[in-house]
């Protein structure tokens, strides 16, 4: 019971980390129809960025803004230039960005080395905490669940509240009525460009301090945020929040209690809920 | 036209018979490699270039396939004529599982195998007890027949390409058949072949499983030639790579996923000789596919020829 316990608070800090990432891969999707699949390296990078300047700077606040921050540009050019030249043509996209990723990863292995690195985390945050119950929990993991709500709640706002989000759902659902009544559509595809690749980063740092940080951890995430907004729907905020939850909890039970089978504790259940709901939860049917 | 086909088919056809005679084991290996991967990509490419299906999960039977004959063979002592065909029927029935794929379209179908394929790597990777985990399987006997062990890599060699040349007339009397027409017209509009009463989705799931039994066919080859299996065959990239192939050869062709594969495997072969970073070089090659030759090596000779392969196609 207690380490049951233990496990769903592993799975909701997991998902809090799987939802940083999943976040813009999902909104790029719905409002850009991109596939992304250098958003995964865009983590790499951001985690290792993040790294280096809190090793220099000592600040582990700065090493979070400064590799979310850094990844922005890096996404920028790949989406003007590269991205935006295979128009809807999703095997293109996949082709490119993988290829993007590839060039990335090695470029990271150049500069970073092919160890695992640990990005360090202050001292306030390295010790344990006892939560209600008698559960001795890292604190670090559990201030990681509270920066994850804190980003979903603000993300949940801007995207439902103002009128910025409002101009976003409108894209998602329709792309040439929103640009027909004179919103300038690429000014907002930069915008949730910017704010998915800065999320990607941040998540990087934050995953590369009890994650760590090693060539290939791009794929391995980028796969599970692939699940997780295969579980919400391609599109969906809400339901990358949801896809986070279940997928985080999955992969936390199923490595406790079918260690050698947990990757189909978590892909068993994705391919019966598509047999159903080819679009996911919140994914809607077109 | 057709004469100086059948004279380059024969031309090529004789060039690969005198490799063992005249090429060096470096380049016999690396050409037997060519063809399973050659024979991976067209098994790509029936989804792609005819059906209009992306499937990234191509590695998945060919894994399968290959881990079930070396499982067979190494740790049951079973003979080639047992372990080979299981490895086949292995791999041909996840894609009987797998085939419920189809339901999807689109970015959905792309996603949907992205994710099954990463079942089987975690299964092959996560699984130790059973594959050997990161080691995988070593030590796979070479093929033998009726007692006779197919040991030297020249025989293998003309094994390799006697199995190759018969899937490539299966496979050119497949596309051929009113089944090749009706994946084309699904491909070119699905809406329009319903409405003519064509169930697509079954004819989709056909081509799904066939595509899953030449992948696995692939695979059994490939156990054979490298004679150890890991996690890698199951990997994402493989699928990706293959999909390259199939695209730089020129996809909807049947050389083309080979050359494509010639192209890819030498590419990397002779970088990866005297460069450190050819992961990145391969990325480079995949971007610059997507972005100068979407259709790949054969249709840029084929446009480069002049305009008369074009207006044919013209009613």
């Amino acid at each position: 019971m207690h380490s049951g316990i233990l496990q769903a608070i592993n799975g909701v800090s997991f998902a809090a980390l799987l939802f940083l990432l999943a976040s813009g891969f999902t909104l790029s999707f719905g409002l850009m129809r991109v596939v992304n699949m250098a958003h995964g390296a865009y983590y790499l990078f951001g985690g290792y960025i993040g790294l280096t300047i809190t090793r220099y700077t000592g600040s582990f606040a700065l090493g979070v803004l400064g590799g979310g921050l850094a990844v922005i540009p890096l996404g920028y050019l790949i989406d003007r230039f590269l991205i935006s030249r295979t128009g809807e043509n999703h095997l293109a996209q996949v082709l490119l960005t993988v290829g993007i990723a590839f060039v990335l990863g090695d470029v990271a292995l150049k500069i970073w080395g092919g160890d695992n690195l640990k990005v360090p985390t202050p001292i306030e945050l390295r010790g344990a905490i006892e939560l209600p119950g008698g559960i001795i929990y890292p604190t670090y993991r559990f201030v990681l669940i509270l920066f994850g709500i804190v980003v979903g709640v603000s993300l949940w706002l801007l995207y439902r509240k103002t009128q910025i989000g409002a101009v976003v759902r409108a894209g998602v659902d329709d792309r040439e009525i929103v640009s027909a009544t004179g919103i300038n559509i690429d000014r907002l595809f930069v915008l949730v460009s910017a704010l998915a690749s800065f999320l990607a980063g941040i998540a990087g740092v934050v995953g590369g301090a009890f994650l760590t940080l090693y060539p290939g951890a791009e794929w391995e995430i980028l796969i599970y945020a692939l699940v997780v907004v295969i579980f919400g729907g391609l599109g969906s905020l809400e339901g990358a929040m949801i896809g986070a939850l279940i997928v985080g909890l999955l992969d936390a039970y199923g490595r406790w209690l079918l260690p050698e089978f947990s990757y189909f504790v978590l892909f068993g259940p994705m391919a019966i809920l598509l047999l159903f709901r080819p679009r996911g939860i919140f994914g809607r049917e077109g | 036209m057709r004469r100086y086909r059948v004279i380059l088919a024969l031309t090529a056809l004789a060039a690969a018979l005198i490799v063992p005679l005249v090429a060096g084991q470096f380049w016999m290996t690396l050409i037997t490699q060519i063809y399973i991967y050659g024979l991976l990509a067209l098994s790509v490419d029936l989804l792609l270039g005819h059906a209009g299906l992306y499937s990234l999960c191509q590695a998945s039977f060919f894994a399968v396939a290959a881990y079930t004959t070396a499982i067979l063979e190494v740790r049951y002592g079973y003979p080639t004529l047992v372990a080979a065909p299981a490895g086949l029927v292995a791999g041909t029935l996840l894609a009987v599982l797998y085939g419920c794929a189809v339901r999807t379209r689109g970015v959905y179908f792309i996603l949907i195998t992205i994710a099954l394929g990463y079942i089987i790597w975690g299964a092959v990777y996560r699984w130790a007890s059973f594959t050997g985990g990161d080691n995988g399987i070593t030590n796979v006997p070479p093929p033998s027949v009726a007692g006779v062990s197919i040991a030297s890599q020249t025989t293998y060699y003309y094994f390799v390409l006697g199995v190759v040349i018969l899937c490539a007339f299966g496979y050119r009397i497949l596309i051929r058949s009113p089944f090749g027409l009706s994946l084309r017209g699904i491909k070119g509009s699905e809406s329009r072949m319903q409405s003519l009463g064509y169930r697509t989705t079954m004819h989709l799931y056909a081509a799904f499983v066939i595509s899953g039994a030449i992948a696995s066919l692939a695979g059994v080859l490939y156990v054979y030639y490298n004679r150890f299996i890991n996690p890698v065959a199951a990997s994402f990239q493989i699928s990706v790579e293959v999909s390259l192939m199939a695209i730089v050869g020129g996809s909807g062709t049947i050389v083309g996923p080979f050359i494509g594969a010639g192209i890819f495997l030498g590419l990397r072969n002779w970088v990866s000789s005297f460069f450190e970073m050819h992961t990145a070089v391969m990325g480079i090659v995949f971007i610059a596919t997507v972005l100068w030759a979407p259709s790949g090596i054969a249709g840029f000779i084929g446009r480069w020829r002049g305009d008369g392969a074009k207006t044919k196609d013209r009613p």
